[in-house]
């Protein structure tokens, strides 16, 4: 039988489930640093240019992996 | 410089030593600091003071404080002004060039928008990083808290789990707003309300057949009725904007939070300065998103921002065009 706080433990482990979206902002991430190094491999001087682009693009992956991670702090902080 | 930095280092080891850190308690709403409300509105419910409201306020002040500094040191020395002053004139013109370079001939109406939103969300998101917030608040008795160790009785305690005695649960005084669900979805629906009154404002009431497309319907039924749908899911798409600018800011910067808070719990002498390094860059970078996508979102409520006529290279002094330039050559191949 299974012993102690069953809720808080489902809280755990729907906060760790929750998580694995971020597996799809790691490879969108990964995606958009790829063209921005080709580019700046290819063409030096557009550095800056393709640099903020880069982070525009790094950021709103990012923000698809914050939901996730919204998520999950809602399933374990809030009562 | 790096005296300082090292007689901090020893110090922080000696209170880690002593002083046992305990995993402090993290909700997502903000903590209240009075039990009693403040006032209570008819249909809203009780308005209490919350710790993020008065931090709010501190970076409110600080936000006039900078912009005092800034009209010291252009009223003293011009452009070239030092000191913070300077920074912060340096900054503008940055973010001004930026502008430009997105939103073309809408500049104008868009820089005060993205400026203002810009410049309270990185203030609101590095004010955080000071130490003193989220640690210093009111001990308050409760069932689940931890013990408490009195330095001076009636003023002072540290929260330990060695040695202590009571059950007490801390509520700090001050706590980064971006935390707080409450300013974000504010900014967000100010950011968007004021994107569909620039685009009304600029384009009539031709801006609502962006959403209620009735143009083709009758011509070409089939397509007319898609085209239809598609303007509704546009509606659909800027409430979906207002929860995604929302919980973007909030994510990122409550995750930074709790993850500042835990290093320093898990890893008392040097982990937390890594994470501070980490929230520090990501303060600026979440403040510069919220910003880039607010004049985005104008600019195409506006209409284009870039075309041929605004693009136009200046005559030379003299008066004579430059031969080579596509405009010229463009007008040239019309006379002839």
């Amino acid at each position: 039988m299974i012993q102690g706080d069953i809720v808080q433990a489902a809280r755990y482990i729907g906060a760790g489930l929750a998580m694995m979206g971020a597996i799809g902002a790691g490879i969108g991430i990964g995606l958009s640093v790829q063209g921005a190094m080709h580019g700046m491999s290819r063409n030096p001087d557009a550095y800056s240019n393709l640099f903020t682009n880069m982070i525009l693009g790094v950021a709103f992956s990012e923000a698809v992996a914050i939901y996730c991670l919204v998520i999950s702090f809602v399933i374990l902080f809030v009562a | 410089m790096r005296w300082i930095g090292l007689g901090l280092l020893i110090l922080s080891s000696l209170v880690a030593a002593f002083v046992p850190i305990v995993r402090p308690d993290i909700q997502a709403a903000p903590e209240r600091l009075t039990v009693q409300p403040l006032f209570s509105l008819p249909v809203l419910g009780e308005v209490y003071l919350t710790n993020t409201l008065v931090m709010l306020v501190v970076v409110d002040l600080v936000m006039l404080g900078a912009a005092w500094l800034v009209n010291r040191g252009l009223r003293r020395e011009g452009l070239a002004a030092k000191g913070v002053g300077g920074i912060l004139i340096f900054a503008l013109n940055a973010m001004y060039g930026f502008t430009e370079n997105v939103a073309g001939k809408w500049t104008k109406k868009v820089f005060p928008w993205f400026a203002t939103l810009t410049m309270l969300i990185l203030f609101a998101n590095w004010i955080e990083l000071i130490p003193g917030v989220d640690s210093i608040g009111i001990l308050r008795q409760s069932a689940e808290g931890t013990p408490v160790q009195v330095l001076i009785p009636g003023v002072l305690a540290t929260v330990t789990t060695a040695g202590g005695s009571g059950s007490f649960e801390l509520f700090p005084f001050l706590r980064g707003p971006s935390t707080d669900i409450n300013f974000t979805l504010g900014l967000a629906l100010v950011a968007m309300t004021v994107t569909q009154i620039v685009g009304l404002r600029v384009r009539g009431f031709g801006y609502l057949k962006k959403f209620f497309n009735v143009s083709q319907i009758f011509k070409k039924p089939f397509l007319g009725v898609m085209d239809f749908l598609v303007g509704l899911l546009e509606l659909v798409g800027e409430i979906s904007k207002v929860i995604s600018f929302t919980f973007r800011l909030f994510g990122s910067i409550f995750a930074g939070m709790v993850l500042v808070v835990l290093t320093g719990a898990l890893v008392p002498v040097l982990g937390q300065s890594l994470m501070l390094i980490f929230e520090f860059a990501m303060g600026m970078i979440q403040a510069l998103v919220f910003g880039m996508l607010t004049i985005i979102f104008m600019t195409q409520a506006m209409g284009e921002g870039h075309d041929e006529k605004t693009d136009e290279a200046p005559e030379t002094p003299d008066g004579t065009k430059n031969a080579l330039d596509p405009a010229t050559m463009a007008s040239q191949a019309e006379r002839s």
